[in-house]
């Protein structure tokens, strides 16, 4: 760490002569505190739900049961549903939020279980973790075997404390699943004039067409 | 704000600072507004958006050139060769971007990173058949990538203004001025021949091919989506923060959880043409 950091800092200096510039520090590669907890959990409800749909030798249909299941006990269902909503979640009304949650679950469902599906990984190894404030940490995981060639990394962002860990957003590639989600979502209701009603309305409607 | 946020806060502006000297040198004037541009990072909400029409409309005609013209491509191509030959492709491509990787990490000044990448292209090219076989990634040289949008984020550059452009994707000033200088500076096509000769053709061609069945299923996935420009926008703009803190081994600022975004009392003021 400190011998990585001197010869950045050197080459930085070579650097800033060629370009005659004057002061950079190095970057912050601070060492950051891991949450054993956050992380014991990550390794068995999400190695849980990658292994069901792993499994071959079970049906659609089973497997969609039991990854119903495996939500709940992976993820905070209500908050995330709170969170998509971004700034229409102080405003929607309770009749709304009792359409919208449902219509949100089934859809997301349904998207998560097909993205996951697209890598079909084994394996999932908690790489390490990063303690942002007491109770809220991203573990890192890389996922690997089954049809996946190069490990694949994905971080889970992990709300809770002590036994009790839920995860609230998943990111793949760089980009966090809810966050992205939070913005399709804004932006379909800003563009229908602050209308929840038509997010909602097309969230049953993808659903239904699609027959399942 | 932590302590942490802050000190990095400090840092990229001393980085900022080198970022307009880095491009001064580079002769790039028009690329000075972007040191300045708002420092929002991808976790926040808001888009820097001000072409939001005309991209939105770029972004239709993309699609639609998309799916009469590079998806049945991808796809027939997908059809007849097998995962594993694709995995070769793609293989092959990586390694041909790889003297652009050494070259921005001695551009960030990352001497060991920059060995390790010209081994891995000596080894590649060589022991692994033209780059068809990834032989460095076993012998503990993993793939590290970099690029000019990355080198420009390093040193405090914004992304600047999203821009999407029809057939090439989503892109922001920053990322569009260092894909310009990817080009124009790339060691193989100096060497080998530019896009003018049958290399340079075929190149772009098994390029473009094997950037489009890789993306598969990001297109695949953009049929879930209620807004497709949006989405595509967000994810583009994440992907690309995070390949600069990869560079600057800087912690995301991510947005609070439980608490939503304020200006909910004028949620429908300024719905989007």
């Amino acid at each position: 760490m400190m011998n990585t950091s001197t010869t950045r800092r050197g080459a930085h200096a070579a650097l800033l002569a060629f370009f005659g510039a004057v002061a950079i520090g190095a970057p912050a590669m601070a060492q950051q505190a891991r949450d054993p907890g956050a992380e014991a959990f990550v390794q068995a409800k999400a190695q849980r739900v990658i292994s069901v749909l792993a499994n071959k030798g079970m049906s659609e249909a089973q497997k969609k049961q039991i990854f119903h299941q495996a939500v709940d006990e992976l993820a905070d269902v209500p908050r995330i549903t709170n969170f998509v909503l971004g700034k229409y979640a102080r405003t929607i009304t309770p009749d709304q939020r009792a359409r919208f949650a449902p219509a949100f679950r089934t859809y997301a469902e349904n998207v998560y279980q097909d993205r996951i599906d697209d890598y079909k990984g084994e394996v999932l190894k908690v790489t390490g973790s990063v303690v942002r404030k007491p109770g809220d940490v991203i573990v890192n995981t890389t996922i690997s075997g089954g049809q996946i060639s190069q490990p694949l990394p994905v971080a889970w962002r992990v709300l809770g404390g002590g036994q009790t860990w839920k995860v609230v957003d998943v990111q793949f590639k760089g980009v966090w699943l809810a966050i992205t989600q939070q913005q399709d979502f804004v932006s379909t209701i800003d563009n229908a004039g602050g209308n929840i009603d038509v997010l909602i309305n097309q969230l049953q409607k993808g659903q239904a067409a699609k027959g399942r | 704000m932590s302590d942490q946020d802050q000190s990095a806060r400090r840092k990229a502006a001393g980085r900022r600072f080198f970022a307009a000297g880095l491009a001064a040198a580079s002769g790039l004037l028009a690329f000075a507004p972007i040191a300045h541009a708002e420092e929002k990072v991808a976790g926040s909400v808001e888009a820097n958006d001000p072409l939001e029409g005309f991209n939105r409309g770029a972004f239709k005609l993309g699609m639609g050139l998309d799916k009469v013209l590079l998806a049945p491509i991808a796809h027939g191509y997908m059809a007849v060769t097998p995962k594993p030959v694709r995995e070769r492709v793609s293989s092959a491509v990586y390694n041909l971007g790889e003297p652009n990787t050494v070259i921005n990490m001695v551009l960030q000044g990352k001497p060991k990173r920059a060995m390790r990448s010209t081994t891995r292209f000596i080894v590649n090219s060589t022991v692994g058949v033209l780059g068809l076989f990834d032989v460095a990634s076993k012998m503990n040289l993993p793939r590290r990538d970099s690029d000019f949008g990355q080198t420009f984020g390093y040193y405090g550059a914004g992304p600047g203004a999203y821009i999407y452009v029809p057939l090439m994707g989503p892109l922001n000033v920053r990322d569009g001025v260092g894909r310009a200088l990817d080009i124009a500076t790339d060691p193989v096509g100096a060497v080998a021949g530019g896009v003018s000769t049958d290399f340079g053709k075929a190149r772009l061609g098994v390029t473009i091919l094997d950037v489009r069945a890789s993306a598969d299923p990001a297109f695949h996935a953009l049929k879930d989506s209620s807004d497709p420009y949006v989405t595509v926008r967000s994810a583009y703009g994440q992907y690309r923060e995070a390949f600069i803190r990869q560079a600057t081994g800087e912690a995301e600022d991510l947005p609070d959880f439980d608490a939503p975004p304020p200006d909910a009392s004028a949620p429908a003021a300024t719905p989007n043409p």
